[in-house]
């Protein structure tokens, strides 16, 4: 069986989850190539890339690649091409927008595929008709801010698309229930396959040993839906009850110079690293370093680093956006508390690094299990092969 | 002083914001010869006294580069000189730079009045050519940058203590200055003066029978409407009727987010940025404007609200409390506290049109004797004639 992924960029080689999933495919006879929209090295020597046609920057060089794209599109690829006019036609798409579509599909057209699998739902938007048009079917991931955030901006931006799906991923319950509510009609089925993790690389033998310095950790892009700023808040209630703590952030994003304010403005610059992004192996150190892992977001799909933190055996207290509670079951292997309440977070650091040793490693034992038997990427590839079946 | 004297301000931006192109005719009117160098952003209004040296397209900054390497070799060679071995100095495209400097060389102003902190490093060469360098403190280059980032804390240190003067915007704006070395007796806080014949007082009669709130400010983290959001959430709760605009904030995914997720699409409006009159309407029109900030200097906006009669609840954040004072001309709550929001816009919910009508009116009495026009630019050049005579 061929697939075909459609990504925004080449995975970064450090997503050794991306990879193992492609190669886990592979070993079960598929034969998997990417479709990319930026031309990142390839890393990966056994995959397949294949590059859209760069369609901005300087006008001239556009205009001569769509010519080019076009001509040999028509040339090499008529059927698929017309294929595509003609459906796009049925969806009252306007002319330039067809011709614009022919062109900047053209690296699709080139592969005959079996399933033709977006990674996301917004890369689908302008791409609806392409599957069927090059005979494959369509397959979507959700994955989060695709469904959670970008249909409030964007109303009815996937109505099209429910029409054309044969098959769609989402990462949690959630994230499926958020699929409903923006529009789609069940007129196709809808599989959960949660995000894995490397177990063996992320594993910790021995029994986690939890400080009274407090160090807690989060893994986020510095994004305004990873709900930092409400955990800072939280903190600095701590520091006003003179709890002694230590956080550090790793990773980095555009909102550092707002994190950076609310942590001076709210006393805490002392008490906080932010040591941008990191490699893995660092990543690694650090957590084991760490005794409370905090993901307080506002909005997330599922969120690996929990995982892995889970399976380094530290205490998770996490919000109650969207997949997190699947992560997370609450008072079982972590905490689940409301999101954007710094209060309610503060609360419940507090209780979290009050209790004793005994407790806090039963709670990272039930953590640990829960990820090594549930989450690991050999489960995943094997859904993801039964997801392509039928 | 009987010759006229030149002054620059500069923003890069021509015409700049309202307060700043306000600031300019004012002082242009007063028999200032003001001098506008930099990007051409909209056309303007010509204004008696005041000269723009500015480019557009690529085109004109050419003509504009020849004309003024032209005047500086037939009238001031020597300067020239002086200058292209500075501009060779500094690590950046020696032609846009000279696009920049020529001009402000030729007029060779008597004060170059630069409004934004960040391009401190780009002007400091006028003083080699007598030119008095002063320095606005207003706004995020002050207040946030340097936190946010090192490179500014370090550069805002090496160079605040050779300025001639600095016009702040705030009181809070002195003692930050200070940190990075500016001398106190170079620093005159000058505030914000509104034309007030423009925004005439009106009092409300009744009250509407819903709460309309409003706040106004582009769309960045500093302006806290997340807070604000919040506080709306938790107000919802109150069976009060209120409605609430953003003005500014048109496509904002984080403020969508939050609107969404509390279900307030029909009370919560997001507006684009809006015309200065479509913005005093609208202000006109509300019970409350709402200042969610978590840092400013002075906004003018609060400014503007409380001259038109509109109840202000402020955070109190960065100079916010040198006009505000709470339960006397408005509210004052902390910031980053939505609870606190919610528990004032109650307040004012309760509140009899007679305790509002109390309020709004020593807030127009704040503004009229604080926040006058006249009295900012007599300042002004109280400013700009002390530095000059410290010259002499």
């Amino acid at each position: 069986m061929r697939i075909g992924v459609v990504l925004p960029s080449v995975p970064a080689y450090s997503e050794t989850f991306f990879s193992n999933k492609i190669k886990g495919l592979k070993e079960h006879g598929f034969t998997v190539v990417v479709f990319v929209n930026n031309s990142k090295k390839n890393t990966y020597n056994f995959l397949k890339i294949k590059t859209a046609p760069k369609l901005n920057g300087n006008k001239f060089l556009v205009a001569l690649v769509s010519i080019y794209k076009l001509i040999y599109s028509l040339f090499f690829h008529f059927k698929k091409s017309k294929n595509l006019y003609v459906l796009d036609s049925k969806d009252g798409v306007g002319f330039l927008q067809k011709i614009k579509n022919i062109i900047s599909n053209s690296h699709i057209f080139s592969e005959s595929l079996d399933w033709l699998h977006f990674g996301f739902g917004t890369m689908v938007l302008n791409k609806e008709n392409v599957a069927k048009a090059i005979g494959a079917k369509m397959g979507v991931s959700f994955r989060g801010f695709d469904i959670g955030v970008y249909p409030i901006k964007n109303p009815n931006c996937y109505v099209n698309l429910w029409r054309k799906i044969d098959k769609i991923h989402v990462i949690s319950n959630d994230i499926k229930d958020l699929v409903y509510q923006h529009g789609f009609k069940g007129k196709a089925e809808i599989i959960k396959i949660t995000p894995a993790i490397d177990t063996t690389f992320f594993k910790n033998e021995e029994e986690q040993k939890y400080s009274d310095k407090n160090n807690f950790i989060t893994i986020a892009r510095l994004h305004w839906k990873k709900g930092l700023v409400y955990t800072l808040e939280a903190l600095a209630l701590l520091k006003e009850e003179d709890i002694p703590f230590h956080y550090t952030i790793i990773g980095d994003g555009s909102q550092l110079e707002r994190l950076k304010f609310a942590a001076h403005q709210l006393n805490l610059s002392d008490q906080l690293t932010f040591t941008g992004k990191l490699e893995h192996d660092i990543i690694k150190s650090k957590l084991k370093n760490a005794d409370v892992y905090l993901q307080y977001s506002i909005q997330e799909g599922f969120c690996n680093s929990v995982l892995e933190a889970q399976a380094l055996g530290l205490l998770c207290i996490v919000s109650t956006a969207e997949g997190l509670s699947e992560n997370i079951i609450n008072n079982e292997t972590g905490w689940v508390i409301p999101k954007c309440n710094p209060k309610a977070l503060a609360n419940k650091i507090k209780e979290v690094i009050n209790l004793p040793q005994t407790e806090k490693q039963a709670f990272a034992n039930n953590a640990k299990e829960r990820v090594s038997k549930h989450f690991t990427i050999e489960q995943q590839q094997q859904q993801f092969v039964e997801f392509y079946k039928e | 002083m009987g010759r006229t004297i030149k002054i620059a301000i500069y923003t890069g931006l021509v015409p700049s914001t309202t307060f700043i192109e306000r600031l300019i005719q004012g002082l242009a009117e007063n028999g200032l010869h003001i001098y506008l160098f930099g990007f051409q952003n909209k056309k303007n209004r010509t204004v008696k006294n005041t000269h723009y040296i500015t480019y557009k397209t690529k085109l004109s900054k050419l003509v504009l580069l020849i004309k003024y390497s032209l005047l500086l070799i037939i009238f001031k060679k020597k300067d020239k000189k002086k200058l292209d071995k500075i501009i060779l100095n500094q690590d950046k495209n020696t032609r846009q730079l000279k696009v920049k400097y020529y001009p402000v060389l030729y007029h060779c102003p008597d004060i170059f009045h630069l409004q934004w902190a960040k391009s401190i490093e780009d002007w400091l060469w006028v003083q080699e050519f007598g030119i008095k360098l002063i320095l606005s403190l207003r706004g995020t280059h002050i207040t946030i940058s340097p936190i946010g980032d090192e490179r500014w804390e370090k550069i805002y240190s090496q160079y605040f203590s050779r300025l001639d003067g600095f016009h702040a915007v705030s009181k809070s704006m002195v003692p930050i200055a200070q940190k990075f070395g500016a001398l106190p007796e170079k620093i005159k806080v000058i505030r914000s003066g509104l034309d007030l014949k423009k925004l005439p007082f009106l009092s409300k009669t009744e009250n509407n029978k819903s709460l309309n709130v409003i706040s106004i400010g582009r769309s960045h983290w500093t302006k806290g409407y997340t807070y604000a959001l919040d506080a709306m959430d938790l107000f919802s709760k109150e069976n009060i009727d209120f409605n609430y605009t953003i003005v500014g904030v048109e496509s904002d995914e984080e403020l969508l987010y939050k609107r969404s997720q509390f279900e307030l699409e029909n009370k919560i409006t997001f507006k684009e940025t809006l015309p200065f009159a479509a913005v005093i309407a609208l202000i006109r029109n509300a019970d409350v404007l709402l200042l969610s900030s978590v840092e400013e200097g002075i906004a003018n906006v609060v400014l503007e609200a409380m001259a038109l009669g509109t109840l202000v609840i402020s955070t109190d954040c960065g100079g916010m409390k040198e006009v505000v004072s709470d339960n006397e001309n408005g509210f004052l709550v902390p910031s980053r506290d939505s609870e606190a929001i919610a528990t004032a816009l109650r307040n004012v919910s309760e509140m009899n049109i007679e305790a509002y009508k109390t309020i709004t009116k020593a807030a127009r009495n704040t503004i009229e004797k604080n926040h006058n026009y006249e009295n900012m630019i007599v300042e002004m050049k109280d400013l700009y004639q002390t530095i000059l005579k410290d010259q002499t």
